[in-house]
């Protein structure tokens, strides 16, 4: 299923321009919005998952004009928002019982059912009958994954859910997540480019409120081979470095001294060293030709 | 540290609009209050409630202190918001690492939130203050500007208040970091209150209930329930005694609740918790990998209007667990239960008395305070429901699913019914818990389920859309629920900006009356009607509240504006403009039939008006010579299953007068169609419809001595929906004599005094006829007897009706009425008179105190005047809805279905047997007001009702004792004060009391007389009496008037206690009397010598409540201590009573051992008496029985 969204804007009262003009098209899998804070990636996730109403353009997933038949739309879709709370003093297993009425799964068995498919899947069948808003960091995300799910969803939004997970939970949610991926299609928002990296079929790259780059994360890397500088100097000379080059990111050595990558058509200088590009960089060089 | 938390505090408030809403409300809501109570929007012509000043410091107090009670609900949206939103916003994890004190902490920000709070209410004040500028005020309504007066209720009253009600509502919140606790807080106070004032009634306890009332009103009360108007109208209000201990008991509370608070707070992160503690946080599971294979089950998803509907009713479910499991529910559930619960099982006195359990004064008692606390709650619900998901951070999670806005919405909708249903069940099981634990197991279960889930049921529902809609709108609740308690209590006020029609007054209906004889009679159709009319509204609001929904995140009110335009489309705009349409349809039809086409008079105002304007034309006709009624025959058909009524009859009239009559001045019932024809050609020289006024001119006219027969037709006008235009019931139908055409033209004017002897040849109850010969046909329906006076001479059967044919073998006043029910009848004879009592079955409980009464004052008023002129007396119940009152015709008295439910706790000495006592009174009218019957003067209900409120004590004091009496008369005189103080045109002496002013008459007359009676014996008073009996008793005119009574008591009263005369009948006159010290020794030869030092002043009253030092002669003065204000006094040369009793309780049948107990000569004010006893003394007394009138009656006596 395809999700096209044509020239969609969004200024706020405030004067902020949160799209700009955006038009991107999504196909089945792993998609992965880059941008960094502030770029409108939980705009255009929120206005996708209708809690929002764009100033123009239009958004179409498959055959249902999303602006216009907002329940069409919802039917399919699952959403874990980048920050969420519970109603206190409810377990999991009420919760989700509620959120699967509220999808439309009306017989109390098919909820049953259902509801413990998805505690099994995300690995919350145990603690159940906990309240969620005792549950870890972790779980409450996995439980957000559990919520989405109980509606076979084709479109699948997760705004930045890596942020603030240890590396062993982050890990297992990115499976759960990329699991899903295989058949639908999913939208995720991340500023962490590892994620994508290891996750995404597809991406892109925004920043304020505009399309920079839509690409696969393999191509993106083979697009700037020989393109991509080390070298390490002291750490005095790096405004001089900054202005001479373009530098795409720098980072510390435990010896004080920085290691700088810098984007180049030719070799720098001769104390640069050719280096394997990363997707890192894709996302830097974008973020810089933007400015 | 604390200056910059507090000034960081204020900007955050200043920059609340809510707070300014808050403040602008309270400055517009007084201002207007202010401006209507003093009178600025009565039209100019009517304004004649003058006398009061509105701006006086008791009613600034009044009106600023009113809506206090309304800022108690904003203390947990200020100051409990305070602390809250810290931890709402989690910003206490972060604040409560920062190095300051919790004292500098909790002291800004409970003093910045105070100010904040302080100044929203310091509009209050300049609101009232404001209003008294405002165009329009007739300028004697308003006194001088007296800043004390608001500084005073500021500071004695509100910000107390509002510090103990802060304290106590920070503290709550910073311990349980729940803002609702703030609000459980504030309704349990009021639940506190009530169950103070449940318990707590009574005089006796008025010292108790004044020191114990969290708000102080009852303090203030005590000092001035008794104001008189004149005193009203000019005094400070008092701060003194039980005010000063009240207002210290409650700050020392406060501050004591606050130090609590500080005591118990820490900057850590979880409350302290009651009861369940906080579970472990589940272990975290790290064993799996992540990696499983996703396979979902295939389940159904049904989206099909059903479907829907049913996950709309289970979602409620959800909602409605949420409310069950909350706290504050939990805790107003409970408070609740126990308030109705002993609200029921009381049953507070009412007029001195208490009624049976039944059923439905269980449902009428609780629902006023009860469905208050129901409508907070479904407010407060309202805006928590709304708010939920949003509250909860779980918004986005929520409305991303395929649930439409409808089912939310309707979801809420329906817990918040759910709850109110569950709310108003408390009511039926405090009802029957009460009624089991009374004794009372006559239980009427359809009863309460039909007014409590068919009526009451309806109002709270209407208020539900209503709170779903205002609390969608302004999505901060408490803003939303204040503006909503706010809308509840306008409405109510509407009527002081002259709005009284219910058309415009949301959600309201005319007041309930049920009685056990006719059920909710005429009211219940009209309460559908606007309750249907409402509930329209209410759907219109309910389509409001869904296209105002909050769906995802709109950014501003513009955006949700737009949103709510692109829904008002299809389906949902015709649902709102057809029910808006039958709402708008419905009002204006209600309102043209009311005001319009029926031109109905409500108010009193307008009563006024049309009465001024028919005086101009009309009342230069008043003293035209007229015929007197001679003899009535009516046919009265009373027609109980369409509530109609036919009557048509005849008069003799006869020209009494020396005068040639040729004109003829007819007045007809005011509410019927009444025809009449006279027995000879008449022409008609005016005929106003309006006034019910018409003026015949005789073609032959009537000689003096000269008759002439008339002949009537009376039926009222068809019913309507809106209106019953007949006094008809079902059962228990009560007809009064006013529906009959009359010789006169009726206008309201000054009753004259005595002294005007052209007034003494009318008789105080009817101006066109002395006593008249009566007969009367009445029918009924078959299943009905029908009463009215006379001896029955036949009954028949007739196409399925009833008949009874009655007749009077002798002249009866121009005073009868027609009762007709399905009567059970009591017999009984007293010394061949027949005793009859008519009652609606299971109303048994009285009937033979009622019996009991019927000879006991038959007895004691023959014995001491003279025979009962009738062969039978009769009592017949009539519908409390048709009043509480008993009156008198010749041979048959209407007693209200009241006083058959009247409770008598036989096991309580001092309980009065009300019953009895009214029956004696009733029956004694049969020799005071019908044997003698006073003319038309001020003062005639001297003779009438204090003679047979006299009787009825002293055959009270026969049957039951003085214990019984003494608290009667205390009631009397509690009575009679209040009553002085609500008196809006002047009080006027005994002798002289207009036939309004009942507390004269009945009260004070009461306790004058049977003072009278102790001064100069029984013996002589009842000698007295019968000769003023026998010179006045069955004649015609002139007729005798309370100046002639007063001077055949003056010649019998000896020259030391001519005063009196004076004092009790001529004047208004009252007394201070004080014991201010007392000592005991006890003498050598075991007897005891008391020293007793007592003030006593003594003072008259002019008509408007002005205290008077002196007649014309000198007055006294006397100053006990320098520098304490000096006591004033009339002259004295007074007997009062000074008495000394023993401790123990047991003594006589007064509950008192009295030692000692005589009147002494007293001429001073201040006064020392030594007096030795035999026995040991416990208390010493001035005046101790208060048969003097006093306005501090509780310093009479004093322990030793």
């Amino acid at each position: 299923m395809n999700l096209s969204i044509k020239n969609l804007t969004k200024v706020y009262d405030n004067g902020v321009k949160a799209l700009d003009n955006l038009t991107l098209n999504i196909g089945t899998g792993m998609f992965g919005l880059l941008g960094p804070n502030g770029a409108g990636k939980s705009t255009l996730m929120r206005t996708i998952a209708t809690l929002q109403r764009p100033d123009a353009g239009s958004i179409h997933f498959g055959d249902v004009n999303v602006l216009e038949d907002k329940m069409s739309l919802r039917k399919r879709l699952g959403y874990l928002p980048q920050e969420f709370g519970v109603y206190p003093k409810i377990s999991a297993e009420d919760l989700l019982d509620y959120f699967a009425q509220l999808k439309g799964i009306s017989s109390r068995k098919d909820r049953r059912q259902m509801v413990e498919s998805v505690l099994s899947v995300t690995n919350l069948y145990d603690v159940r009958k906990k309240n969620v808003d005792g549950y870890s960091g972790g779980m409450k995300q996995r439980f957000g994954i559990a919520q989405l799910l109980l509606n076979h969803p084709e479109l699948i939004i997760v705004d930045e859910p890596t942020a603030g997970l240890d590396p062993a939970e982050r890990q297992r949610f990115l499976n759960i997540l990329r699991e899903i991926g295989t058949r639908n299609t999913v939208i995720f928002s991340t500023h962490i480019v590892d994620d994508v990296k290891e996750l995404c079929n597809e991406m892109a790259i925004i920043n304020g409120g505009r399309l920079l780059k839509q690409i696969t994360p393999d191509r993106a890397a083979e697009e700037i081979r020989g393109q991509i500088w080390l070298r390490t100097i002291s750490r005095p000379e790096l405004p001089s470095m900054e202005m001479q080059h373009n530098v795409l990111s720098s980072n510390y050595n435990q010896d004080n001294s920085v290691n700088i990558r810098v984007h180049a058509q030719a070799q720098p200088g001769p104390e640069f060293q050719p280096t394997e590009p990363q997707l890192d960089d894709v996302y830097f060089l974008a973020l810089r030709g933007d400015q | 540290m604390f200056a910059i938390i507090f000034r960081f505090e204020m900007r955050y408030w200043l920059r609340q609009p809510s707070v300014y809403i808050y403040a602008a409300v309270f400055l517009f809501a007084t201002m207007f209050l202010m401006q209507g109570t003093a009178g600025g929007w009565d039209p100019p012509s009517v304004t004649d409630k003058a006398a009061e000043i509105a701006n006086s410091p008791i009613r600034i107090n009044w009106m600023i202190t009113f809506f206090t009670q309304l800022v108690l609900f904003l203390i947990p949206a200020i100051i409990g918001l305070s602390v809250y939103r810290d931890y709402r916003s989690r910003m206490h994890t972060v604040l409560y690492s920062f190095p300051f004190t919790k004292g500098s902490y909790l002291f800004a920000k409970f003093l910045s939130a105070f100010l904040i709070l302080l100044s929203a209410v310091s509009m209050l004040g300049i609101g009232v203050f404001l209003g008294t500028l405002l165009p329009g005020i007739p300028a004697g309504n308003l006194g001088p500007f007296h800043l004390s007066a608001y500084l005073h209720s500021y500071l004695v009253y509100v910000i107390p208040n509002l510090l103990l009600f802060g304290a106590i509502v920070f503290a709550a919140v910073v311990l349980t970091r729940n803002i609702y606790s703030g609000f459980i807080i504030i309704i349990l106070l009021y639940f506190l209150q009530g169950l103070l004032a449940g318990i707590l009634t009574g005089l006796e306890n008025s010292f108790l209930a004044a020191l114990f009332d969290p708000f102080g009103k009852s303090a203030a009360n005590y000092y001035t329930r008794y104001w008189t108007l004149a005193e009203q109208n000019t005094m400070l209000l008092p701060f003194q005694g039980v005010i000063i201990y009240n207002r210290l008991l409650w700050l020392i509370i406060a501050a004591g609740i606050f130090a609590a608070a500080y005591r118990y707070f820490s900057f850590s992160q979880q409350a302290i918790s009651f009861g369940n503690k906080p579970k472990a946080e589940p272990a975290a599971d790290n064993t799996s990998s992540g990696i499983v294979k996703i396979q979902l089950p295939e389940v159904p998803f049904q989206f099909s209007l059903v479907e829907q509907l049913k996950t709309t009713w289970r979602l409620s479910n959800v909602e409605l667990q949420y409310i069950l499991k909350s706290r504050m529910f939990q805790s107003i559930l409970l408070g609740g239960m126990l308030m109705v619960f002993f609200q029921q099982a009381r049953m507070g006195p009412q007029n001195g008395f208490e009624v049976l359990p039944v059923t439905w004064i269980m449902l009428r008692i609780p629902t006023f305070l009860f469905s208050g606390i129901i409508n907070i709650l479904t407010f407060l619900y309202a805006g928590m429901l709304v708010n939920r998901a949003a509250a909860a951070q779980m918004n986005q999670l929520v409305d991303v699913n395929p649930v439409p806005n409808w089912s939310l919405l309707l979801s809420k909708f329906i817990a918040l019914l759910k709850m109110q249903l569950i709310l108003i069940t408390l009511i039926m099981i405090g009802g029957i818990l009460a009624q089991t634990i009374n004794g009372y197991y006559h239980y009427e279960i359809p009863l309460y389920l039909f007014e409590l889930y068919g009526m009451n049921f309806i109002g709270f529902a209407i208020w539900a859309c209503a709170a779903l809609f205002v609390q969608t709108i302004f999505t901060n609740p408490y803003l939303g629920f204040f503006l909503l308690l706010l809308g509840s209590m306008g409405m109510a006020g509407l009527p002081e900006l002259g709005i009284n029609h219910f058309v415009f007054r949301f959600n309201l209906a005319r007041e309930m009356e049920y009685s056990d004889l006719n059920g909710y009679g005429r009211y219940l159709l009209p309460y559908f009607l606007y309750k249907f009319y409402w509930a329209m509204s209410g759907i219109v609001l309910l389509v409001g509240a869904f296209i105002f929904w909050i769906r995802g995140l709109p950014q501003s009110f513009k955006e949700r504006l737009g949103i709510a335009r692109r829904r008002f489309r299809g389906k949902t705009a015709i649902t709102a403009v057809v029910f808006l349409t039958v709402f708008l349809g419905l009002g204006s039809g209600i309102y043209y039939e009311d005001s319009i086409l029926n031109k109905k008079i409500t108010t009193p105002k307008q009563q006024k008006a049309l009465l001024a304007e028919s005086d101009k034309k009309y009342k230069r006709y008043q003293h035209l010579p007229q015929p007197k009624i001679e003899s009535v025959y009516v046919n009265m058909n009373i027609f109980p299953e369409n509530r109609s009524f036919q009557a048509d009859g005849k008069y003799v009239v006869i020209n009494k007068s020396n005068a040639v009559i040729d004109t003829l001045l007819i007045s007809t019932g005011f509410d019927e169609q009444t025809e009449f024809q006279f027995d000879r050609p008449a022409t008609v020289f005016v005929h106003d419809s309006t006034m019910k006024f018409s003026i015949h001119i005789l073609e032959n006219s009537l000689q003096p001595n000269d008759s002439l027969q008339m002949t009537f037709d009376i039926r009222n006008h068809p019913n309507t929906i809106f209106q019953r235009n007949s006094n008809v019931l079902r059962n228990g139908t009560f007809i009064l004599s006013d529906i009959f055409p009359r010789f006169m033209y009726r206008t309201k004017r000054e009753t004259p005094p005595p002294s005007d002897s052209s007034a003494h040849w009318q008789t105080y109850q009817s101006r066109d006829t002395d006593d008249v010969a009566f007969e009367a046909i009445v029918s009924t329906a078959g299943d009905q007897i029908a009463i009215t006076p006379g001896y029955l001479q036949d009954s028949w059967q007739e196409d399925g009706r009833q008949f009874f044919h009655y007749k009077m073998d002798r002249k009866i006043k121009f005073y009868f009425g027609f009762n007709s029910g399905r009567f059970q009848v009591m017999r009984d004879t007293w010394q061949n008179i027949d005793l009859e009592i008519y009652y609606h079955q299971p109303h048994h409980y009285n009937l033979e105190r009622m019996m009991r009464g019927l000879k006991a004052s038959l007895a004691y008023n023959a014995a001491n005047f003279s025979p009962y002129q009738h062969r039978q007396a009769r009592i017949i119940e009539f519908p409390v809805s048709e009043g509480t009152h008993a009156t008198t015709f010749a041979n048959s008295i209407p007693f209200s279905e009241y006083r058959f439910i009247t409770n008598v706790d036989d096991s309580n000495p001092d309980a009065v047997d009300i019953p009895f006592y009214v029956a004696v009174h009733e029956l004694a009218h049969q020799w005071w007001g019908n044997q003698v019957i006073p003319s038309n003067t001020l003062g005639a209900k001297m003779i009438t009702e204090s003679l047979s409120e006299y009787v009825a004590l002293r055959v009270l004091e026969k049957e039951y004792g003085k214990s019984q009496m003494r608290k009667f008369l205390k009631l009397c005189l509690d009575s009679y004060l209040k009553g002085r103080g609500r008196e809006r045109n002047a009080e006027n002496p005994l002798m002289l009391a207009d036939h309004q002013q009942q507390y004269i008459a009945y009260r004070k007359g009461s306790m004058v007389f049977y003072a009278l009676s102790d001064y100069i014996g029984e013996a002589k008073l009842n000698g007295v009496l019968r000769r003023f009996l026998a010179a006045n008793a069955f004649q015609g005119p002139p007729y005798t008037t309370s100046a002639a009574l007063v001077d055949s008591i003056r010649q019998v009263v000896p020259d030391s206690l001519q005063y009196l005369i004076k004092d009790m009948f001529e004047t208004i006159t009252l007394y201070d009397n004080k014991v201010t010290s007392s000592s005991t020794t006890e003498l050598p030869d075991g007897r005891c010598e008391v020293t007793i030092d007592f003030t006593v002043s003594k003072y008259r009253s002019d008509g408007k409540g002005k205290r008077l030092y002196s007649d014309s002669e000198d007055s006294l003065t006397y100053r006990a201590t320098e520098g304490q204000s000096p006591i004033s006094s009339l002259p004295l040369s007074d007997y009062i009573e000074v008495g000394v009793f023993g401790a123990e309780k047991t003594g006589d049948e007064n509950g008192d051992s009295v030692l000692y107990l005589r009147k002494h000569h007293i001429q001073q004010i201040n006064n020392t008496m030594t007096i030795i006893v035999d026995e040991k003394p416990a208390e010493v007394g001035i005046d101790p029985y208060n048969k003097l009138i006093d306005t501090i009656s509780d310093d009479n006596r004093r322990r030793l």
